[in-house]
C-alpha cells in the first residue's frame, strides 16, 4: 500500500488540528489547545486504491517556525490552512508557500489552499474570491471548509492524494516480460 | 374790432419785445381766444415764427399777455410745423371766426379779427408747403383762394406802393427782389436812417432836380464800381502774395518734416541700443544670480565637505582607550560620515575638488576604520581570553553572567554603528570576531553548565538507586532492558526506575536550567541588537554608504538607494499596509537569530542531550519535560527569539519522544503475554494504576492534558481489548473471573482518576464488569437443584403442548408422587453442603486483591433465591392444594449463605 506524507500548515488557531481530527477520527474538537506536533495515520480508499495517509498536524504558533523546513522537506503534499475570520492568517500563507517552493526547489508541489471555519459566515473577513485568486496565483486547488460542520473535510485529503498520484505516479513493478517464442 | 393797424402794431410789438432778442422773425400773428376753455377768455396770440437764414426753422408759437404786468408778453408754447396734423377753418365764409388746429391735441380757437385769421392761415399754409417734408397738414374748410393767393398783407402793400410816394420805390424794389423779404415790414436801422439822412442832406438839391440826383447817383455808382474793381485787383495781388506765403509755409513744413524724420531715426537707434542694453543688463543679472547661487552652492559644498582640523586629527590618530579620546573620535567619525553623506548635486560630484576631498575622506575613513577594527578586534579577543582564563565554578548550577563584557563594550557602540554604515566589511568582520570570541565562552559555559546538570541527574539517580540495588540486585541485572513502567510487562521485570520524589527533583532541575538560560540569552540578545544596531536594516551588499561616489556606479547606486529606502524602517512605517513592517520585523528577527545561533551554537544540542539524559534514568521523563518545556515555550513573549525557537524545537523533540513512549506502552499492551504464574489481575491492568496516577500527577494542571487524554483513550481501549483476549488464555482462572476482576479493577481505577475524557470508558468498564459477574454466576453457580429444574422444564413442555397447568398432576411423569420423589433428593443438609463446596471453588477462583468474593457470594445467593422462588411458584401453580413444598425455605437459604460466608 502506498504511503502519502501530508503536512498541514497554517497560522495558529485556524483549525489545522480540528480538520485533521475530523478527517481521521470524525470528531470535532471544540476546545483549542495549541498543537506541538501530532501525527496520524489513516487508511482510505481513493479512486479504488487503498492509501495510507500519514498526516502531520503541525504547530501554528510562531515559536515553532524553525521546524517548518524539516516538515517541508519530508512532506509530499501540503494543506495550507487559513481562517476566513482572520485576515492575517490569510496573509501569512504567501510566505509559507514561498518557503515550501524554496525547500522543495520546484514550482510544482501538491498543495491545497483551505479557508476553514466557513460555518462562521457572520464573522467572515476573507472573501471567497480572495481565496480563489490566491489559489490561482499558487496554481493549486482551493476549498472552503468547516471542520465543525464537516464541510469539504475529506475532499482536502482526497484531492491531495490525487495530486500526489498525478505528480508522481506509483512506480508499478514491471511485470517480467514473458519470453516470446521466436520462429527462426 | 381791431384794424390792420392794430394788427401791424401788435406784430411790431411782439417782434420787438419777444423775438428780436432770440433772432427770430415773426411772419404772421392772429389774436385769438380759446373756445375750448370757457373760463379763460383772455386774448392770446398765435404766431408763425422763423429763425434767421441760412437755415430757417419755422415754428408755431402761442404768446400770452399777462394782465397783472400789462406790458409783458410771454411765450407760452411752441410747435414745429410738422407737429400740425390738420387745420379746420370750420366754414369757407369769410365771417367765420373759429378755426381748429390738431396738434398733440385739438385746439379750438376764436379769432378776434377776420383778416388776421385769413392772413395767419395763408401764411401758415405757405410755410407748411415750403418747409415740411413728408405728410403735410391738411387744410379743411378754408377758402381755396387763401391757400394759393398771395397774402392779403402783400396785396395791401402793393396797393399802398402804387398809391404811395416815389421815395418808397427803392424799398419797394428791394422788396421785390426777394418775395419773402418784401412781405415783411422792416424798420430802418439807425445806421441806415443816418446814411439816408446824410444822403438826403448831401443831395437836398435832389428834391428839386431828380435828374441831377440820378446822375449823381449813377456817377457814384460808377465810382463805387471802379473802387470795387480796384479792390478786386488789389486783392489778387494779396492772394498771390498769400500763395507765396503758403508755398513758403509748405517748404518750411517739408524741411521740418525731414528734420523730424532724422530725429525719429535717431530715436530708433536709441531704442535699439536701449533694448540691447536692457538685454545685457538681464544677462548680467542672471549671471550675477548664477554667481550668487554658485557661491551659495560652493559654500554649502565646502561647509558640508569641510572637516575641522581637530576632527582630522582625531581620525588620524584616535585614542580609543580613554573616554575623552573616544568621545572626540566618535564625534569626528560622525562628522566624517555626515560629510560623506552630504546632500550634494550629482553634477557637483564631478568637481575635482569634491572628488579630491572624497578621496581624502576615503583615506581618513579607511584609516580610522582600520584603527577601530584593529582596536575592537583586539578588545573582543582580549575579553574573550580574559573570561576564558577565569576558573569555572564547578559546584553550583549557575550560568555565568557576562554583563561585564557588555559594560566594557557599550562605550564603543557608536563606533560600531559607524562602521556598520561606513565600512560594512569591517562591521561584518568585527561581528564575526565578536561571535567567535564570545561563542567560545558561551560554548564552554553551556557545556559546563549542562555537564553539571547531567551530573546532578545521575547523582540523584545513584543515591536513589542504591537501596533499590540492594533489594533487587539478584533479579534485576538480567531483565533491566525492559524500561521501567512498561504497561504490558509485569512489574518485576522492569528495569530500574525512579519514584515520584525523584521526578519532582528532575523537574525542578529542568526548571532551574531553563530559568538560568533565559536571562543570559536575553541579555546577550539585547546587547547585540543595540551594539550591532540590528534593529535598523541597511543595505548589506554595498560596503560603504556614501553619496560622494562618482557616476560610474550610478546604476548600482540607484538600486542601492532604492533598496535602502524600501528597507529602512522609516519608509516602511509610512507604508499603508502592515505587511512590509511585518516583513522587516521578520528580517530583523532572522538576523538577530542568526547571530544568536552563532553565539550559542551548542545550546540546542546540549539542551537536547541534557533532556535525553533523563531518558536513561526515567522513562516517564517525556511527560514532565513536555509539561515543563511547554510552559516556557507557550508563555514566551518574544515568540520569534532565538531561545524561544530553540526551546520550541526541543519541545517538538520531546513531544515526539512522548508520543513514542505512549506508542510503546500501547504496543506493550497489545503484545502482552501472560506469565505462567500469573495472577488474576493482568499486568497492564495492574500497571495502569501506577501509570495513570503518575501521569495525572504530572498533567493534572497542565495545558497539555489534551495530549495525555488522547493517549488515555487509546490505552484504555487497548486494555479492554487485551482483557477480552487474555481472559481466554488464562491457565487456571475461568475467563469470566478474569474479565470480572480486571474490568472491576479498571472501573474502580477510572472512577478514582476522574478524568473527564474517560467517563464513557468508565461506564463501559462497569457494564463489562457486571456482564462478567453475571456470566460467572450463571456458569458456576449453575442449578444446584438440577433435577427439580429438569422436572419443571418437562412440566413447561407439557404446558406448551396445551396441557392445562391444573391438569399437569394427572400426567404420569409429572404426578405428585414423582414431584415428591424429586424434592426428597434435596434435603436442606445436602443443599448446604453443596453450597459449601461451591464457596470453596469460588474462593479458589477469585483473587484476594479485588476482594470480590462477598460480591460474588451475594450474587449467588440472589441467584439461588430467584431459582427457589421460581420453583415454589411453579409448584403453587401446577400442584395447588397438594401441600407440596421444598424441604427448606428462604430463611434457610439466607442462613446457609451467611453461615458459609462467616465460617471462612
Amino acid at each position: 500500500m502506498r504511503e502519502y506524507k501530508i503536512v498541514v500548515l497554517g497560522s495558529g488557531g485556524v483549525g489545522k488540528s480540528a480538520l485533521t481530527v475530523q478527517f481521521v477520527q470524525c470528531i470535532f474538537v471544540e476546545k483549542y489547545d495549541p498543537t506541538i506536533e501530532d501525527s496520524y495515520r489513516k487508511q482510505v480508499e481513493v479512486d479504488g486504491q487503498q492509501c495510507m495517509l500519514e498526516i502531520l498536524d503541525t504547530a501554528g504558533t510562531e515559536q515553532f517556525t524553525a521546524m517548518r523546513d524539516l516538515y517541508m522537506k519530508n512532506g509530499q503534499g501540503f494543506v495550507l490552512v487559513y481562517s476566513i475570520t482572520a485576515q492575517s492568517t490569510f496573509n501569512d500563507l504567501q510566505d509559507l508557500r514561498e518557503q515550501i517552493l524554496r525547500v522543495k526547489d520546484t514550482d510544482d508541489v501538491p498543495m491545497v489552499l483551505v479557508g476553514n471555519k466557513c460555518d462562521l459566515e457572520e464573522e467572515r473577513v476573507v472573501g471567497k474570491d480572495l481565496g480563489k485568486s490566491l489559489a490561482n496565483q499558487f496554481n493549486c486547488a482551493f476549498m472552503e471548509t468547516s471542520a465543525k460542520a464537516k464541510v469539504n473535510v475529506n475532499d482536502i485529503f482526497y484531492d491531495l492524494v490525487r495530486q500526489i498520484n498525478k505528480k508522481s505516479p506509483e512506480k508499478k513493478q514491471k511485470k517480467p516480460k514473458k519470453s516470446l517464442c521466436v520462429l527462426l | 374790432m381791431l384794424t390792420i393797424g392794430t394788427l401791424a402794431n401788435i406784430k411790431h410789438i411782439l417782434q420787438k419785445e419777444l423775438f428780436n432778442s432770440s433772432g427770430e422773425r415773426l411772419l404772421s400773428v392772429v389774436t385769438v381766444t380759446k373756445t375750448f376753455k370757457k373760463k379763460d377768455k383772455r386774448a392770446c396770440y398765435l404766431c408763425v415764427l422763423t429763425t434767421a437764414p441760412p437755415v430757417p426753422v419755422v415754428t408755431l408759437c402761442l404768446v400770452k399777455q399777462y394782465e397783472q404786468r400789462d406790458s409783458e408778453y410771454k411765450r407760452k408754447r411752441s410747435w414745429q410745423l410738422d407737429e400740425i396734423k390738420w387745420i379746420d377753418g370750420r366754414n369757407e365764409q369769410f365771417e367765420t371766426h373759429e378755426f381748429d388746429i390738431q396738434l398733440e391735441k385739438l385746439y379750438k380757437w376764436y379769432a378776434l379779427n377776420l383778416h388776421e385769421r385769413q392772413n395767419f392761415l395763408a401764411v401758415l399754409n405757405r410755410q407748411i408747403q415750403k418747409y415740411v417734408r413728408g405728410p403735410r397738414a391738411e387744410f379743411r374748410n378754408v377758402p381755396q383762394a387763401w391757400l394759393s393767393e398771395k397774402s392779403p398783407e402783400k396785396i395791401a402793400a402793393g396797393r399802398e406802393g402804387r398809391a404811395g410816394n416815389v421815395t418808397q420805390k427803392p424799398t419797394n424794389s428791394d422788396d421785390e427782389e426777394d418775395e419773402e423779404e418784401a412781405q415783411e415790414f422792416t424798420a430802418l436801422t439807425d445806421k441806415e436812417a443816418n446814411e439816408l439822412g446824410k444822403l438826403f442832406s448831401e443831395c437836398d438839391f435832389a428834391i428839386k432836380d431828380a435828374e441831377q440826383f440820378i446822375e449823381q447817383l449813377s456817377k457814384e455808382l460808377h465810382d463805387l464800381d471802379g473802387a470795387n474793381m480796384q479792390s478786386v485787383l488789389a486783392s489778387e495781388q494779396k492772394v498771390l502774395k498769400m500763395m507765396e506765403h503758403i508755398d513758403n509755409a509748405i517748404t518750411e513744413a517739408d524741411k521740418f518734416e525731414t528734420r523730424l524724420d532724422t530725429y525719429e531715426d535717431i530715436l530708433g537707434h536709441v531704442k535699439e541700443t536701449m533694448e540691447k542694453i536692457g538685454g545685457k543688463n538681464a544677462m548680467i543679472e542672471i549671471a550675477n544670480n548664477n554667481n550668487i547661487k554658485l557661491m551659495k552652492e560652493l559654500n554649502k559644498v565646502i561647509s558640508q565637505l569641510d572637516l575641522p582640523h581637530s576632527h582630522q586629527q582625531a581620525l588620524e590618530d584616535p585614542d580609543l582607550k580613554t573616554a575623552a579620546g573616544r568621545k572626540a573620535a566618535i564625534a569626528a567619525a560622525q562628522c566624517l560620515q555626515q560629510a560623506m553623506n552630504s546632500d550634494i548635486d550629482p553634477a557637483l560630484l564631478r568637481l575635482e575638488a569634491v572628488q579630491d576631498q572624497r578621496k581624502r575622506f576615503e583615506k581618513w575613513k579607511q584609516k580610522f576604520s582600520t584603527t577601530v577594527s584593529r582596536f575592537l578586534n583586539n578588545l573582543f579577543i582580549h575579553l574573550g581570553n580574559e573570561i576564558g582564563d577565569m576558573p569555572l565554578t564547578t559546584t553550583e548550577l549557575v550560568l555565568p553572567n557576562h554583563s561585564n563584557v557588555h559594560r566594557e563594550l557599550t562605550p564603543y557602540t557608536e563606533l560600531m554603528h559607524w562602521s556598520k554604515a561606513m565600512d560594512r566589511k569591517t562591521y561584518d568582520g568585527l561581528m564575526r570576531v565578536y561571535t567567535a570570541s564570545l561563542s567560545k565562552i558561551y560554548d564552554r559555559d553551556i557545556r559546563n553548565f549542562f555537564n553539571l546538570a547531567k551530573l546532578q541527574v545521575s547523582d540523584k539517580l545513584r543515591n536513589s538507586r542504591e537501596d533499590l540495588d540492594m533489594s533487587t540486585s539478584s533479579r534485576k541485572s538480567a531483565v533491566s532492558t525492559i524500561p521501567y513502567g512498561t504497561l504490558g510487562i509485569n512489574r518485576d521485570q522492569w528495569g530500574p526506575g525512579v519514584d515520584s520524589a525523584d521526578r519532582v527533583r528532575f523537574d525542578a532541575l529542568l526548571e532551574k536550567v531553563l530559568a538560568e538560560l533565559e536571562p543570559i540569552a536575553l541579555q546577550e540578545q539585547l546587547f547585540c541588537i543595540n551594539f550591532f544596531q540590528m534593529d535598523v536594516i541597511s543595505p548589506t551588499t554595498k560596503n560603504t554608504q556614501t553619496t560622494l561616489d562618482m557616476e560610474k556606479d550610478k546604476g548600482v547606486d540607484m538600486s542601492q538607494s532604492f533598496n535602502a529606502s524600501t528597507a529602512s524602517p522609516t519608509s516602511a512605517s509610512t507604508d499603508a499596509g502592515g505587511v512590509p513592517q511585518k516583513r522587516i520585523d521578520r528580517q530583523i528577527n532572522e538576523e538577530v537569530r542568526k547571530l544568536m545561533m552563532g553565539l550559542f551554537s551548542c545550546l540546542e544540542p546540549e539542551l537536547v542531550s541534557f533532556i535525553q539524559s533523563f531518558e536513561r534514568v526515567d522513562s516517564f521523563y517525556s511527560l514532565y519535560v513536555l509539561v515543563r518545556l511547554t510552559q516556557h515555550v507557550m508563555s514566551a513573549q518574544d515568540t520569534h527569539s532565538f531561545l524561544s525557537m530553540t526551546f520550541a524545537s526541543a519541545l517538538v523533540q520531546v513531544k515526539r519522544n512522548f508520543d513514542r513512549f505512549m506508542q510503546q506502552q500501547l504496543q506493550s499492551i497489545k503484545e502482552a503475554k501472560l506469565p505462567k504464574r500469573s495472577k488474576a489481575i493482568l499486568p497492564y491492568v495492574e500497571n495502569f494504576e501506577n501509570f495513570a496516577q503518575t501521569a495525572e500527577g504530572i498533567f493534572r494542571k497542565s495545558d497539555r492534558r489534551t495530549d495525555m487524554e488522547k493517549w488515555y483513550l487509546q490505552l484504555v481501549n487497548a486494555i479492554f481489548e487485551g482483557i477480552s483476549i487474555h481472559s481466554q488464555e488464562h491457565p487456571k482462572t475461568p475467563s469470566q473471573v478474569v474479565r470480572m476482576e480486571n474490568y472491576h479493577h479498571m472501573y474502580s481505577l477510572l472512577a478514582q482518576l476522574k478524568v473527564p475524557g474517560l467517563d464513557a470508558l468508565k461506564k463501559e468498564a462497569k457494564i463489562r464488569y457486571n456482564d462478567a459477574l453475571k456470566a460467572y454466576v450463571t456458569q458456576y453457580f449453575g442449578r444446584p437443584l438440577e433435577k427439580l429444574n429438569q422436572f419443571f422444564e418437562g412440566v413447561q413442555q407439557k404446558v406448551a403442548q396445551g396441557v392445562k397447568e391444573t391438569e399437569i398432576s394427572y400426567q404420569m411423569a409429572f404426578s405428585k408422587q414423582e414431584l415428591r420423589k424429586v424434592i426428597s433428593q434435596y434435603p436442606a443438609r445436602e443443599v448446604k453442603k453443596g453450597l459449601e463446596n461451591l464457596y470453596k471453588k469460588v474462593e479458589k477462583h477469585l483473587c484476594e486483591e479485588e476482594n470480590l468474593l462477598q460480591v460474588v457470594w451475594h450474587a449467588m445467593q440472589e441467584e439461588f433465591i430467584a431459582q427457589y422462588n421460581y420453583l415454589e411458584e411453579r409448584i403453587q401453580k401446577c400442584y395447588a392444594g397438594a401441600m407440596i413444598n421444598l424441604e427448606f425455605n428462604i430463611q434457610d437459604i439466607l442462613a446457609f449463605f451467611s453461615d458459609i460466608a462467616r465460617s471462612h
